[in-house]
This record gives C-alpha cells, sequence and structure tokens, in this order.
C-alpha cells in the first residue's frame, strides 16, 4: 500500500532520515523501536520552544512576578533564618548594624556575651509575627501568580490543539481514510499536553536543581574540599544510569502512548459501528477485542512506568551511597573536633553542629541532582508525546496554494478536464486520463458503475487531492492557480454520505454560511423539499439534532444536505447521489426546483436514477476510470450496444417491465 | 430525548451513595487491598528505623559516649546490647552497614527529605482533566524506595491497573448493550471520554476511601508513639494536629458543593471537548468540501478553551482552600515551634533534637491535613464515578436470567398493530400489521420519512413496540433473548459501516465461523468479488478508518456480502441499492431471488426494479400502511397510493 512518491516522505526538519515516517507516510508507526536518539531529545525540545513565542509577553511578565516575590521574600528569609537560628536558638549577640535595622536596643542584643533567654523570647515572637504577616501578603501574590502561569500554559496548549486541528483539516482524504480518529484524539488531548510541561523541563527544573547543586558545592568545599570533590564527582555514575535507561524509557512511553491510542480508537470504531454489531450479535466479540487493546495499553503503560521507577529508585540507590560516605567522613572528623581548612560560617573545627549542617547541605546538593536526573526519565515521556506531535505537524499537505496563488473571482465559461490521472494507491487507479467540458448554464451527469471514479472526478475538483497528470482548468485558468479556500467557496456539494452536525436544523443548514439569514434558510429548504418535513418536526427549525436530537430519516438528511448545498449559493454545484434515497415524488420535486435554481450554474449531478439523468444536458459514462460515453440521453440510447443503452435498458422501458410482471 | 447529559447535580448524600458503591464495586479486589494496605503500614516502618543510625552515630560515634542499652526503648535492646561496648569506630562500621542494608531494602539512609526517597512514576500531565486523568489511572506508589519499595510499587500499579481494566471493560460491556435508540443521539465523544477518562475516578476514590484513613491514622498514631519515645509525653504535638484536622475540615466543608459543580463542569467540558474533536474527524468529508474549516476550529476552540478555563476553575476552588487554611494552620505551627524554641532555650532539648522533633510535627500535621481534606478531596472523584455510573444505569437491552432463545428457524413473523413513537415523542408507527413468511419477498415501500426503517427494526429487536406485538411462529418476539432473534436475521443497513480490519473479516462479522468459500460465495452474490479481487491483498486488503479506500457502493456491497454469509432465515435490506448502479442491482435483484429460497426477504427501496419482484408490497406512509398486496393488485387500485409512486417514477423516466 505505497504511496506516490511525490509525498511518500514528507519533508521533516528534524533528522529525516533516522525518525521521519519511512516510505507511508504514516503515523505511530513506530513500534517499540526508539527513534529519538539522546541527543536529539533536547533538540526536540528546543524546536518546541516556538509554541512558546506567542506567549512570550506573558512568559516574561511571569516570571518578572516571581523574580519580584522574591527579592522581596529573599532579604526577609535570610534574616529571619538568622535571627532565629543563630541568635534564638543559639542566643549569640546580633551584630550592631542588624540590632539597629531592626530597632532593637544594642545594649541588651549585641554588646553581651549571650542572649538572655527573655531576649531571645521576644525575639522569636516578632520574628514569627513577621513570618505570618509576610505569608499573608504574600500567598495571594504567590497563588495568583501560579494561576497566572496555569494561564498561560493551558494558552500554549490551545494554540497548539487548535493549530494540530487546523493541520487535520489540511491534510487530503487520503489521509483520513487511512488514520484512526481515535488517535488523532489522543494526540490532540495527551500529546499535546506535554507542552505545558517545557517552561518546567527546560528552564526551572534545570536551573534551580542545578544551581542548588553547585550552591551545595560550594558550601560543603568551605568545610571540606575533598567532601566537595565527592559530590562534585556525583554526576557521573547517574550520567551513566541515565544513558542507560533512557533509551529504554522512550522505547517504553512511545508504546504506551502507541497503544493508548489504539484503546482509544476500538472505542471511537466501536461507537461507531454499534449499531452492524448489535444486529449482528456481535457484542461478545468486540468486547473481546476491547479488553485485549484494555489489557495491551496497562501492559505498555505498566512496562514504561516500572523502568521509570526503578530508574529513580536506582539514582537514589547510588545517592545513598555518597550520603552514607559524607556522613560517615563528616561523623568522623567531628569525633576527632578535626580543623577547618577555612574558617567558615562561624565555625572553625568540626562539632556536632557542623555535622548535622554538613549533612544537610551535602544530602540537598546529592537531591537536587538526583531530581534533575528523575525530572530527565520524566522527560523522556514528554518527548515522545511531542515527537508524536511533530509527526502530525510535519506531514507535508498533499494540497497546498502555491506561493502565488489567487483568489478565484470568476468561474468564466466553465471547467475543462484535460487528461487527468489519478490514484489512490500505486497499484489502484482510480482516473485514468478524463477529459470533458462543462460549461455555465448546464447540467452534467456522471453516471457509471460503483467504483468507477464518479466521486473522485468531482473530488478534484474540491482539490480534496490533487490529480497525479493532467490539469484542470477553471475559467481557462489552471486549478492550482488559485487559492484552494477560494475554489471551495465555489463550489456546493451534496455529498452521498450524509453528515449532519449536532445542533439545530437551522444551524446545520448555514454550516457553511453561519451568517445567512433565516429567510435564505427557509428558501434553501424549499428548493431541497425540505420544508414541509422540518415544519413537522417538533420545533420546526430549531429543532436539535443528533446529539440529544430528533432522529431524521436519510431521505431527509439528504435533503438537508442539499439544502446546505444551496444556500453557499456558489456558481457551481455538486450533487452526489442525493436522491438515491428519496422517493420518486419527491426527486422530481426537488429535481424540478434545482433546475431553476440551477439556471447560470454549472451543475454536475452524479447518480444512478434514470429520473435524474434524463435531466441533464450531457451525460458522461465512467467506467474504470475513463470516459467510455458521452452525450443526451438520447443520443446515448441510441447506441444499440453502448454501455448506457446497457446498463439502463431495464429502467428506459419501465412501462413494459411493470406491465409485464404478472 | 436521550438521557445522557441529564445526570442530576449530587447532593452530600448522593455524593456518599455514589462513594460506597464504588466501595462495593472494588469488592473483589478485598484481598489485593489488603496486601496493599500491610505493605504501606511496612513501607511506613523506615521512617522509624532510619532515625536510629543517625542518633547512635551523633551520641556514641562523635559524641564517644557509652552505648547504654537502657537508654533505648525495648525492641531496641538487644541490638544495642551487641552494640555496647565497641569502640566508636567499630560501631561506625556497624551503623554504615546498617545504613547500606537499609539503603538497598528501603531506600532511606536518614530522615531528611534528601536522605530518603519514594518509588513512584508519576509523569508529567498538562492542565486540563484527559492529561491528568492518564495518570490516575496508571498510578503506583509506595511510601518506600528500594527493593521494598520497588515490590510495593509494582504491587500497587498492578492493582491499580487491574481495578480500572475491570471497570472500564464493566462500563463498556454496558454501553454495548444499550438500546440500539440511545446510539441515536449518542455524543461518541463523551463515550470515549467515559470509559478512558472518567473510570479511573474510582480507582482514586476507592483508595481514598480505603487506603487513606487507615494508613494515615495508622502513620499518625506511630508518629505520635515516636515522637512521645524521643521526647516524652508531649501532647501539644498531637493536639496541634487534631487542632489542623479541625480546621482544614471546617475551611474545606463550605466549598464541598462548589468543587463537585465545578468539577463536573469540567469533565462535561472535557467530554464535550472530546464530542467536537471526534464530530469535526468524522465528518472531515463534508468539511473540507464545504470549505468549513474555520468553522470548525471556532467550535473545537471554544470547546477546547472552555474545557482549560473549567479545569482552571476547579483549580482555584482549591487555592481557595488552600489559603483558608494557611493562617490558622499557620498560627497553630508558629505555637508549637514556640513551643520547641523554648524547650531549646531552656536547654532542655538540642538544636538537632529540635530539627527532629519539628520534622516528626510536620509529618503529622501533613498527614491530619490529608484526613481532614479527605472528604473534599473525595468530591471530584464521586464526580467521575457518578458519570461512570449514570452510564452504567442507562437501562439496557439485557434480559431477565433465563429468558429462553427463540429455538426454531423461524417460519412466520407477524407485527400486529405495532405502535411506536421516537424518544422525543414523534409517533413513528400507527398500528401496523404486517406478515413474512419463508420464501417471500415483501417491499416497504413509501416516502422518506414514513417509518419504514422503524417497521423493519422492529423484528430484530432493535426496538418493541409500545403498543402491539411481534410474533414468531405465533410466539411474542418479548419472550426470546434478543441475541437469538438476531441470530436470526441478516440485517443490511442503509449507511453501511466497516471496520478496520480486512475485507474478509468484515464480511465474515455476519457469521464468524465462515469459511474462505463461504466468505468468497457472499461476495461474488453481492457483486462484491469483483472489485475486492483487485485491491492490492485482495480479500485480506485491511480496510483503513470506516473503509474510506472504497466508494460508497462498494461498501455497500461488502454490507450486503456480510448478511449473506450469515445464514439466516431473515433477510432485511434498508435500501440496499439506492447507491448501486443499475447493473449491480440487477445482480442484486436475482441474488434476492435466490436467497428467498431458504429465507425470508424484507426489502426497503425506491426502485421499481427492485420492488416489482417482491411477492407483495406494503406501502408506507406517515407510519401506517396503506396498501399491501402484489404489484398488480395495487397497480389495479384506480387512486392507490402506490400506483400513484409508479406512475410518478416512471413519467419521470419515460
Amino acid at each position: 500500500m505505497a504511496h506516490p512518491p511525490q509525498n511518500a516522505v514528507p519533508p521533516r526538519s528534524l533528522e529525516p532520515g533516522s525518525k521521519g515516517l519511512g516510505p507511508l507516510g504514516h503515523l505511530g508507526q513506530g513500534g517499540a523501536q526508539d527513534r529519538l536518539p539522546f541527543r536529539l531529545v533536547l533538540r526536540l525540545l528546543g524546536r518546541c520552544l516556538q509554541w512558546l513565542r506567542p506567549l512570550r509577553r506573558h512568559l516574561i511578565a511571569l516570571f518578572a512576578g516571581f523574580g519580584l516575590v522574591a527579592v522581596m521574600l529573599f532579604p526577609i528569609g535570610l534574616l529571619l533564618l538568622d535571627l532565629i537560628w543563630t541568635r534564638v536558638l543559639q542566643g549569640e549577640p546580633l551584630p550592631l548594624e542588624q540590632a539597629q535595622l531592626l530597632g532593637l536596643d544594642p545594649t541588651i542584643v549585641t554588646h553581651v556575651e549571650l542572649l538572655a533567654p527573655t531576649v531571645r523570647r521576644d525575639l522569636l515572637e516578632s520574628a514569627l509575627l513577621v513570618v505570618l504577616a509576610a505569608t499573608a501578603i504574600v500567598t495571594p501574590l504567590v497563588l495568583g501568580l501560579y494561576y497566572y502561569q496555569v494561564w498561560i500554559l493551558q494558552r500554549v496548549n490551545q494554540l497548539l490543539r487548535v493549530r494540530l486541528l487546523d493541520q487535520l483539516q489540511r491534510l487530503s482524504m487520503r489521509f483520513h481514510s487511512d488514520h484512526s480518529i481515535g488517535d488523532a484524539i489522543y494526540r490532540m488531548m495527551q500529546d499535546s499536553a506535554m507542552v505545558t510541561q517545557l517552561v518546567e523541563l527546560l528552564f526551572l527544573t534545570p536551573i534551580s536543581t542545578l544551581g542548588r547543586y553547585i550552591f551545595g558545592i560550594l558550601i560543603v568545599a568551605t568545610f571540606d574540599p575533598m567532601m566537595a570533590l565527592l559530590l562534585g564527582l556525583l554526576w557521573p555514575p547517574l550520567l551513566v544510569l541515565g544513558y542507560w535507561f533512557s533509551q529504554r524509557l522512550r522505547v517504553g512511553f512511545r508504546e504506551a502512548r502507541e497503544t493508548n491510542a489504539a484503546l482509544t480508537s476500538r472505542i471511537q470504531e466501536t461507537l461507531v459501528g454499534i449499531k452492524v454489531i448489535k444486529a449482528y450479535g456481535a457484542e461478545r466479540r468486540w468486547q473481546d477485542v476491547f479488553e485485549d487493546a484494555s489489557h495491551t495499553a496497562f501492559d505498555a503503560a505498566y512496562r514504561s512506568r516500572s523502568r521509570l521507577a526503578v530508574f529513580t529508585v536506582s539514582l537514589f540507590w547510588v545517592c545513598g551511597i555518597w550520603l552514607i560516605a559524607s556522613g560517615a567522613f563528616a561523623a568522623i572528623r567531628s569525633a576527632e573536633s578535626a580543623p577547618l581548612m577555612l574558617e567558615a560560617l562561624g565555625f572553625s573545627i568540626w562539632t556536632l553542629g557542623l555535622y548535622n549542617f554538613f549533612k544537610l547541605r551535602f544530602s540537598d546538593g546529592a537531591g537536587q541532582l538526583r531530581l534533575l536526573f528523575k525530572t530527565w526519565g520524566r522527560t523522556q515521556d514528554v518527548a515522545i508525546g511531542l515527537d508524536r506531535i511533530f509527526e502530525l505537524l510535519d506531514l507535508e499537505p498533499e494540497v497546498q496554494d502555491e506561493p502565488d496563488a489567487v483568489p478565484l473571482e470568476s468561474i468564466g465559461k466553465g471547467i475543462v478536464y484535460r487528461n487527468v490521472r489519478f490514484r489512490y494507491q500505486a497499484d489502484r487507479p482510480a482516473l485514468e486520463g478524463v477529459d470533458f467540458e462543462a460549461s455555465v448554464g448546464t447540467m452534467t451527469a456522471i453516471v457509471g458503475p460503483t467504483g468507477s471514479g464518479k466521486t473522485t472526478l468531482m473530488a478534484l475538483l474540491l482539490r480534496l487531492f490533487d490529480p497525479d497528470s493532467g490539469t484542470i482548468e477553471i475559467g481557462g485558468q489552471d486549478l492550482r492557480h488559485f487559492q484552494t479556500a477560494s475554489v471551495r467557496d465555489a463550489v456546493a456539494v451534496a455529498l452521498q454520505e450524509n453528515l449532519l452536525f449536532g445542533t439545530t436544523v437551522r444551524e446545520n443548514i448555514r454550516y457553511a454560511m453561519p451568517d445567512a439569514s433565516d429567510a435564505a434558510v427557509r428558501e434553501a429548504a424549499r428548493v431541497a423539499g425540505a420544508d414541509e418535513f422540518i415544519a413537522k418536526l417538533p420545533n420546526g427549525y430549531d429543532t436539535m439534532l443528533g446529539e440529544r436530537g430528533t432522529k431524521l430519516s436519510t431521505g431527509q438528511r439528504q435533503r438537508l444536505s442539499i439544502a446546505r448545498a444551496i444556500l453557499k449559493d456558489t456558481p457551481i454545484l455538486i450533487l452526489d447521489e442525493p436522491t438515491a434515497s428519496l422517493d420518486a415524488e419527491t426527486e422530481i420535486r426537488v429535481l424540478r426546483n434545482l433546475a431553476e435554481w440551477g439556471r447560470g450554474r454549472l451543475i454536475f449531478l452524479i447518480t444512478h436514477r434514470l429520473s435524474s439523468i434524463r435531466r441533464a444536458d450531457t451525460i458522461l459514462v465512467l467506467r474504470d476510470g475513463q470516459i467510455v460515453e458521452r452525450g443526451t440521453h438520447e443520443e446515448l440510447t441510441d447506441r444499440a450496444e453502448g454501455v448506457y443503452s446497457s446498463l439502463f435498458r431495464h429502467e428506459s422501458q419501465p412501462g413494459h417491465a411493470v406491465g409485464a410482471r404478472p | 430525548m436521550s438521557p445522557v447529559g441529564q445526570e442530576k447535580i449530587l447532593g452530600n448524600f448522593e455524593t456518599l451513595r455514589v462513594l460506597g458503591r464504588a466501595f462495593r464495586y472494588a469488592a473483589p479486589f478485598r484481598r489485593r487491598f489488603a496486601i496493599k494496605y500491610l505493605l504501606s503500614l511496612g513501607a511506613l516502618l523506615p521512617l522509624f528505623i532510619t532515625p536510629w543510625p543517625v542518633k547512635i552515630i551523633v551520641d556514641h560515634v562523635i559524641e564517644a559516649r557509652p552505648v547504654l542499652p537502657a537508654n533505648y526503648p525495648a525492641f531496641l535492646r538487644p541490638f544495642t546490647e551487641a552494640l555496647s561496648g565497641l569502640p566508636p569506630n567499630e560501631i561506625l562500621l556497624w551503623m554504615i552497614v546498617l545504613q547500606a542494608a537499609l539503603l538497598v531494602l528501603v531506600g532511606a539512609v536518614g530522615t531528611g527529605g534528601g536522605e530518603r526517597d519514594r518509588a513512584e512514576s508519576h509523569l508529567a500531565g498538562g492542565h486540563d482533566q484527559a492529561s491528568r486523568t492518564e495518570n490516575e489511572a496508571n498510578e503506583g506508589w509506595s511510601l518506600a524506595s528500594g527493593l521494598f519499595g520497588l515490590i510495593d510499587f509494582r504491587f500497587t500499579i498492578q492493582l491499580t491497573q487491574a481495578l480500572n481494566h475491570h471497570y472500564r471493560s464493566r462500563l463498556f460491556e454496558r454501553i454495548q448493550a444499550l438500546p440500539m435508540a440511545v446510539f441515536d443521539d449518542e455524543r461518541i465523544g463523551d463515550a470515549v471520554f467515559r470509559v478512558m477518562y472518567d473510570t479511573p475516578a474510582i480507582t482514586h476514590g476507592v483508595y481514598r476511601i480505603i487506603l487513606t484513613p487507615f494508613t494515615g491514622a495508622a502513620f499518625a498514631l506511630a508518629t505520635v508513639g515516636v515522637i512521645f519515645l524521643l521526647f516524652g509525653d508531649q501532647p501539644i504535638f498531637w493536639q496541634a494536629a487534631l487542632g489542623m484536622l479541625a480546621i482544614s475540615l471546617v475551611v474545606s466543608l463550605p466549598f464541598t458543593g462548589i468543587l463537585r459543580r465545578r468539577s463536573r463542569a469540567s469533565r462535561e467540558a472535557g467530554a464535550s471537548t472530546t464530542s467536537s474533536l471526534e464530530e469535526g474527524l468524522s465528518n472531515i468529508l463534508a468539511v473540507q468540501s464545504l470549505g468549513a474549516e474555520d468553522r470548525e476550529q471556532d467550535r473545537f476552540g471554544n470547546d477546547s478553551w472552555s474545557a482549560f478555563a473549567n479545569h482552571r476553575a476547579v483549580m482555584v476552588v482549591g487555592m481557595g482552600i488552600f489559603f483558608f487554611a494557611l493562617l490558622p494552620g499557620m498560627w497553630l505551627g508558629t505555637k508549637v515551634f514556640l513551643y520547641g524554641a523554648d524547650m531549646v532555650i531552656a536547654g532542655a532539648i538540642s538544636r538537632g533534637d529540635f530539627i527532629l522533633l519539628f520534622t516528626y510535627f510536620l509529618y503529622l500535621l501533613f498527614t491530619c491535613i490529608d484526613l481532614g481534606t479527605l472528604w473534599i478531596r473525595l468530591q471530584e472523584s464521586a464526580v467521575g464515578l457518578h458519570r461512570v455510573f449514570f452510564l452504567m444505569d442507562l437501562p439496557t437491552e439485557e434480559e431477565a436470567p433465563g429468558t429462553p432463545e427463540l429455538p426454531q428457524a423461524v417460519e412466520r413473523v407477524e407485527i400486529r398493530n405495532a405502535h411506536y413513537a421516537y424518544p422525543d415523542g414523534t409517533p413513528a408507527l400507527r398500528g401496523v400489521n404486517l406478515d413474512l413468511e419463508r420464501g417471500e419477498i415483501v417491499a416497504l415501500v413509501g416516502p422518506a420519512g414514513a417509518g419504514k426503517t422503524t417497521l423493519a427494526g422492529l423484528i430484530p429487536r432493535f426496538h418493541d413496540p409500545d403498543e402491539g406485538r411481534v410474533l414468531f411462529d405465533g410466539a411474542d418476539a418479548r419472550n426470546f433473548t434478543r441475541t437469538s432473534i438476531r441470530e436470526q436475521v441478516a440485517f443490511v443497513f442503509q449507511e453501511t459501516v466497516l471496520f478496520d480490519a480486512s475485507v474478509e473479516e468484515n464480511i465474515r462479522l455476519g457469521r464468524p465461523d465462515a469459511s474462505d468459500a463461504d466468505v468468497r460465495r457472499a461476495a461474488v452474490r453481492a457483486g462484491a468479488d469483483e472489485f475486492i479481487r483487485e485491491l492490492p491483498q485482495a480479500y485480506r486488503t485491511r480496510l483503513g478508518r470506516g473503509g474510506g479506500k472504497l466508494s460508497v457502493g462498494q461498501k455497500q456491497r461488502i454490507g450486503i456480502a456480510r448478511a449473506l454469509v450469515r445464514t439466516s432465515p431473515i433477510l432485511i435490506l434498508d435500501e440496499p441499492t439506492s447507491a448501486l448502479d443499475p447493473e449491480t442491482e440487477r445482480a442484486l435483484v436475482e441474488t434476492m431471488e435466490e436467497a428467498r429460497r431458504e429465507r425470508s426477504v424484507l426489502v426497503i427501496a425506491h426502485r421499481l426494479s427492485t420492488i416489482r419482484h417482491a411477492d407483495r408490497i406494503a406501502f408506507v406512509d406517515e407510519g401506517q400502511i396503506l396498501e399491501i398486496g402484489s404489484h398488480a393488485d395495487l397497480m389495479a387500485r384506480p387512486d392507490g397510493a402506490y400506483r400513484r409512486f409508479v406512475e410518478l417514477q416512471t413519467v419521470g423516466a419515460a
């Protein structure tokens, strides 16, 4: 099932060879192999930064806000720490400047050997009051900033979601017929959410953890350079662990995401086909299929998450060795009351206090580094999610506007197909050299056996696909010279498969023309022969359809679909078997209305109904992707051996056939 | 009207009921919960062991005081006796060995934040309901790390997943058992959301109900015990912790209703987003053809942003609770801090002891906050649970156990005075009588919306008549299971649904045990064989989503093959020929003629060429059969509705 070469390997700006989509242009076929080498993870994440750009002003404001809070709190925090720790708990006198700053009497707090218990107590109480007051003031500010942060990140996610939908809508039907909706849902809802983690993973966590790790090393260095060296050498073993695990983690996370997407597809597909499943009593089998998919998804999630857990536990094992070693070292030094190399932070020899302080600094530094690596493990999943987003975004839409495309102003005299060839898949030609002309003011019927290429012929006019070779001209110009959107604006289609949306009848009719007036909606419904049954609905035009709404028969839906096309008021109208489910009476009425409405327009009619075909000015008979006959009804029926006359021999002699049957 | 989306707002009482029900649903897993409970308790132990090596190092290595076993709690006596008399260096060595063992086994070397670890595998989620839930569905954790933590973690994640799989499967089963009429209106995206993202609320809720209170209480008691052991009777700590429990309860309770409404709105908005996405993608052909991409993007964008906003609203409620509990909590904490500081100032305890004591107090405090906010945190679970149970509780087609199967191959179907109204109250059938015998072809004819499909749907019991009966060989259809009735019916729908499977498998849906030859024969008879063989892998070609690679007519023929492969006595064709070209239609009519030999055939059609082969033709309009008889009989009625119908068609053609 290879696709034609021109869209076989979609260009991907990132490492097209190793992680491209392969010759099929399919999504989600990575299976269990890792297509995202170690070094590319960061580049991938970096590439995602473009999505933060629209919100950069907000991000700057946010960081400024957090910075302001930090600037406010940091000195207060330092002062409080010193007050509580050194002055209150240890009873050491305050420096003169500090006493002056706090407006305290230096004779009591500075010029003494040790602070008196009552003074310490007073100091503590006022310090705690400051803490309470600062909390009361700062907390709402911090909460507000957090709310702002969530808003920004959601905004980023929202923009990405909309962009993904835009991309999905640009991709041709060739893509959509091969890809499941469930997978797209998963990409939109789950994979895209990973974008909200970028700021934290790329900036906040590395900066804060590395900062505190280095700070820890520096503090430890003031006590003992050897220990600082030990702490400084914690990263190589962690890096080895990280290197060994990260590829395995990525394989697992990709598998988990793919199997969960497949499960979503299973559910969606079953619900779409539930009527058939129930009619054929296949519920049990579908239940089994669902449970299998659910098992597979849970198993994949289990494997990947277990791997992550083993990784983080291993990280601690390594850190634990460092902690035990440094603790033992500090214990020995303290037991010996060994002198410090430098006199730092008021310590000159190893004491119990220093032992505690040292252990705290050392374990905090090690813990920060461990957190960084743990985050790295989690980042693998984020990267896989984002890679799945890029997979979709990097697909080159098959139909794209030329850079110099102009809007279609007028369709001129009509439409010309010149030697148009098209195939969906390499070995399945759909159209093999089609030539015809259709002029404004005429109705062209396209007939032929099922699967002969009728619908494809019209899809090319809408630029749902572009022909592999040959051209379609509109008003004497190649279709590709015009902006796709303007071409689609010039064409209205009533489709074979009647697609309605879960909203009111009125909204369904003006789906493509949201601004149409009620009168216009009514007129379109009248032409489509839908006004009568709509009037009988519980709430007329305001009746809800589909979702929690009223059920319509196929024939009724067909007429709404026609009304929708008519309302678009375009120079070209395509009716793809629009009347197949209509009874003869309605059909005749609808066609008569259409003929009248269609004066001065160009109408294509795909149908099997002789009663409809006869009204056409030209009939094109399509067989195996080629036009085998063309002409008016009379001309074609005159050819005794013709495809057309043999196709319609039965129906063209209705009087006889009807009478002949006993 | 479809009942979906009309759930009641939960009150406190219903919340309790919903939670109680979740609890009962977890009953089959009670042994595994008991084990998880024991594992959780086991994971708490290291917390109480790890302080001792540190204390021993401080007291007997650094300060080099002799080990006096009498100063230690009874359970440590044998251990401390072994240490007593050893030189500090050897004590240190043994402590290193002990710490190393603790490191490997439970992943903790001390009490500080950086000195212990917890096994877990929480992944990043976004700021929306759906991505947050992915974690809940695969939640695994242990309060310990190391080998024990890994075992505990794996056990937990397996339990979580088993529970979720169980609930998902049960919900899916119930969805499949819903009556056909529900699916006419059902939003697929909503159901996807419920199965994927609402079911994990069950696990979450159950864990909160079963584990949090007990492990929390056990932990709190143990902490109080350790404080007592280390520092003697210090009632202020547990009093303050209890005070915090009260504060978090009092502060959070007024938010209960708000949180419930907000989190319900959040889930609903998430489900609508999924729905509008699913709908837009299902209809992508229409969207592209009609140039409605921008419109779809607006629609999805609005839904999506409203889901984000609702999720944010839930977060704001949480922030509110946090803020209002923070100040009284800090005041309490300050009191305790002052108390401890006084002890340091008075020289009763060292600064190190103070840190240890305060750390334990914080453990106790957070446990009490956990317990105090249990109820409020359960609200979010309850809302998810409610959405799951709501769908589970819709009346399904399930029959009372012991309902007999339709025993014999049906010879005769009779519909007697059947009335039926759509769920929205519009009457669809108004007193219909129709017979269908083996070997007979009956055609239903009439304008669109007349009720033909509804009438045909009575036979396989897609819906039961509101009034009147359907009889199989004289016995009321309601006496038999739907499955056994549907086994006897092959139904070809107006719009063919194909599944993402091979052509072969799609046909075989009609009869799973059909041989390759059977499948091929059915395809030949449905006029599908020719084009199927032209497909890249013929019968094994995998059809993409919805059979997107085939034309509508080709899909229809596969649908017909699916029905023909089923050797059932009743064949119902709902406009089988509407998308077929005349040639294929003729072939199909022949097939129908052939099929009638061993079956009854009911066909809904507009085309004269199909209809005129029927033995009897029923003209349906406005839910009633106006005329019934052979083509000749009906044509003989000068003012007959059927005659007018035929004339319009032939006049149109002639």
